[in-house]
């Protein structure tokens, strides 16, 4: 914005010239302003993760005080990686969680999305009705579908399923992983739905004006012309909607409480578990190491892909 | 004449299915609202029933169960903890934009932007050993401080990108009329951005709200907010499915209005305005 102002400056400089100084020397004023903000965040955020590293290092379990608080180099670690049987599946469960919630809602969201942009009698209303399911207090609204739609005996998807032949099903014992996914592709259903709407506002009239005129049908206008302009929210959505799905944990916690065995359990709400179920917090400060790593490979691999496309596309 | 009929049939066709998957979509919430006003045989009837005498007999026992203290608890832990961000964060974002070079302003939004990626759990083990040191366990004033922590990161970028909206002219003025850094912000910036804070302070409550990590692991009788209550009500006291529906209701009821309120804004609050 000051650059515009500059810009305009230079035809009369005695007046605009007057004006544009302050900016300038405020600019490069020290300042402090940010930085109780910049400490409060390094004290919650930073400090509690280079404590959590500390605590990574150290054999320490809350239950058994007289073990005390060895140092252990990278046993932990070890321990995690090769000994731990559960690690890996529950690795597992969490790249199944996030990637399966984000392609369902990724897929229920975009169709939303298309259909909502149609001049509809009623489409604001609509639009504000469509994003309920990610307003609605997740923990909450997990409780509400175990109990009222998924239940064994009283839900209201078996009674539908028996329609067409399907006996009672025990969602969250036979399909507990697969339910948890549902739930979770549900509530960012509407995530996508808005990041694609906001998206589909710059795609330009003319364009599909144009491939009508060619006589492309809808399929092939979303698939050539409307998908490829849409990579930025697209890439944002993704981006996004996998950094907050691997925090589920409200939703598992309400609805299988990681189980049945670890079948639900994820890296984060493992971490949780052994924290707070079997206070081994050296364990758990490993656990929570991993899990900002893995948060932060997730991240960059995803920018890195996303950003080497679009440069193999312009070379 | 009959490619026109045609389009105008698929164009009503189109039109019923929007509004058949946005239906199907919110129905689960519709149907728990019904339920709520339930008697609890009429709630797990099957066939489900669609008429029935409604009551508010769940209504009431949701209330006499405690409603009040873990209502209370939410309030407070939402608003002053977005409060209490708002205090930082706004003059965290004016130095950003206006006073701060451009490359350490974009550092700092770099290091907001981290923060907010950083997975929660990572931090609880730390968080827990250190609260249970201080004896603040189980304490609302922790609720409070880590929900600011929480809510930080998206007030300050929000709150940037309302202020590089605001037009450059006005603040010079005040800047040559010798107005205090102080005097700028609350006299003219936050009042210009008024309606893109009030929803950013919106958007934190929400979050506040729906926090269910933080709340199960650092809460016990003291500080435990709704859903909290919620989850605890179907293991205490077995399946109550009218009265589960009706608790549940009233506590979705805050982020639904203030949600459908701050609508467009909630992508942006969510992506840090890589999307506006």
């Amino acid at each position: 914005m000051s650059q515009a102002n500059q810009a305009v400056q230079i035809p009369t400089p005695p007046v605009m010239k007057k004006r544009a100084v302050p900016t300038a020397a405020l600019r490069k004023e020290r300042t402090w302003l940010h930085l109780p903000a910049l400490a409060y965040m390094i004290v919650l955020t930073q400090i509690s993760f280079l404590l959590a590293v500390w605590f990574s290092l150290h054999s320490w379990n809350l239950l058994v005080p007289s073990e005390g608080f060895p140092f252990v180099g990278l046993a932990n670690y070890v321990n995690t990686f090769v000994n731990d049987p559960n690690f890996w599946p529950i690795m597992g469960n969490t790249l199944q969680l996030v990637a399966g919630s984000i392609i369902l809602a990724l897929i229920a969201g975009t169709v939303l999305a298309l259909l909502l942009n149609r001049p509809i009698w009623g489409r604001n209303v609509l639009r504000g009705i469509a994003t309920v399911p990610f307003l609605v207090t997740p923990s909450v609204m997990a409780l509400i579908w175990k109990d009222l739609f998924l239940s064994p005996t009283s839900g209201m998807v078996n009674w539908l399923l028996h329609f067409i032949g399907i006996p009672n099903v025990a969602w969250f014992s036979a399909f507990p992983l697969q339910s948890v996914i549902f739930i979770v592709a549900w509530e960012w259903t509407p995530f996508v739905m808005l990041v694609i709407l906001a998206g589909l506002q710059t795609v330009p009239g003319e364009v599909l004006e144009a491939a009508k005129v060619d006589g492309a049908n809808a399929f092939t206008t979303f698939w050539r012309i409307v998908f490829p302009l849409l990579r930025k929210p697209y890439q944002i959505a993704v981006l996004f909607g996998t950094i907050f799905i691997f925090q589920t944990f409200g939703e598992i916690y309400v609805t299988t409480a990681g189980g049945p065995g670890i079948s639900t359990n994820t890296l984060p709400y493992y971490t949780y578990r052994t924290a707070l179920n079997s206070f081994q917090i050296g364990q758990a400060a490993t656990l929570g190491v991993i899990g900002v790593v893995v948060a932060i490979l997730a991240a960059r691999g995803m920018l890195r892909l996303m950003t080497e496309r679009t440069e193999a596309e312009r070379g | 004449m009959v490619i026109a009929a045609i389009r105008k049939r698929s164009n009503f066709l189109w039109t019923v299915l929007t509004y058949l998957l946005v239906f199907l979509l919110v129905f689960p919430v519709l149907w728990m609202v019904l339920t709520g006003f339930k008697t609890e045989i009429a709630a797990i009837t099957i066939p489900p029933t669609l008429f029935f005498q409604p009551t508010l007999d769940q209504f009431m026992l949701a209330f006499n169960g405690g409603f009040s203290a873990y209502f209370f608890n939410s309030v407070v832990a939402a608003l002053v903890s977005t409060a209490l961000a708002l205090v930082l964060g706004i003059p965290a974002a004016y130095a950003m934009v206006f006073q701060m070079r451009k490359k350490s302003s974009d550092n700092m939004l770099f290091f907001v932007l981290s923060t907010r990626f950083m997975p929660f759990a990572a931090i609880l083990v730390p968080l827990y050993v250190i609260i249970t040191r201080l004896n603040l366990l189980d304490n609302l004033f922790t609720l409070i401080i880590v929900y600011t922590a929480m809510n930080l990161p998206l007030l300050i970028w929000m709150a940037r990108s309302y202020f590089l909206d605001l037009p450059q002219e006005v603040l010079e003025g005040a800047w040559l009329d010798g107005a205090s850094t102080l005097q700028t912000i609350v006299r003219i910036v936050v009042p210009m951005a008024a309606p893109g804070l009030a929803a950013a302070a919106l958007l934190s409550i929400i979050f506040a709200w729906n926090d269910f990590f933080f709340a199960v692991t650092l809460t016990y009788t003291n500080a435990p907010t709704l859903p909290i209550m919620v989850a605890a009500f179907t293991s205490n006291e077995g399946l109550f499915l009218a009265k589960v529906s009706a608790l549940s209701t009233l506590v979705i009821l805050v982020p639904v209005a203030i949600g459908i309120y701050a609508q467009r804004y909630l992508v942006q609050g969510l992506t840090g305005g890589a999307l506006k």
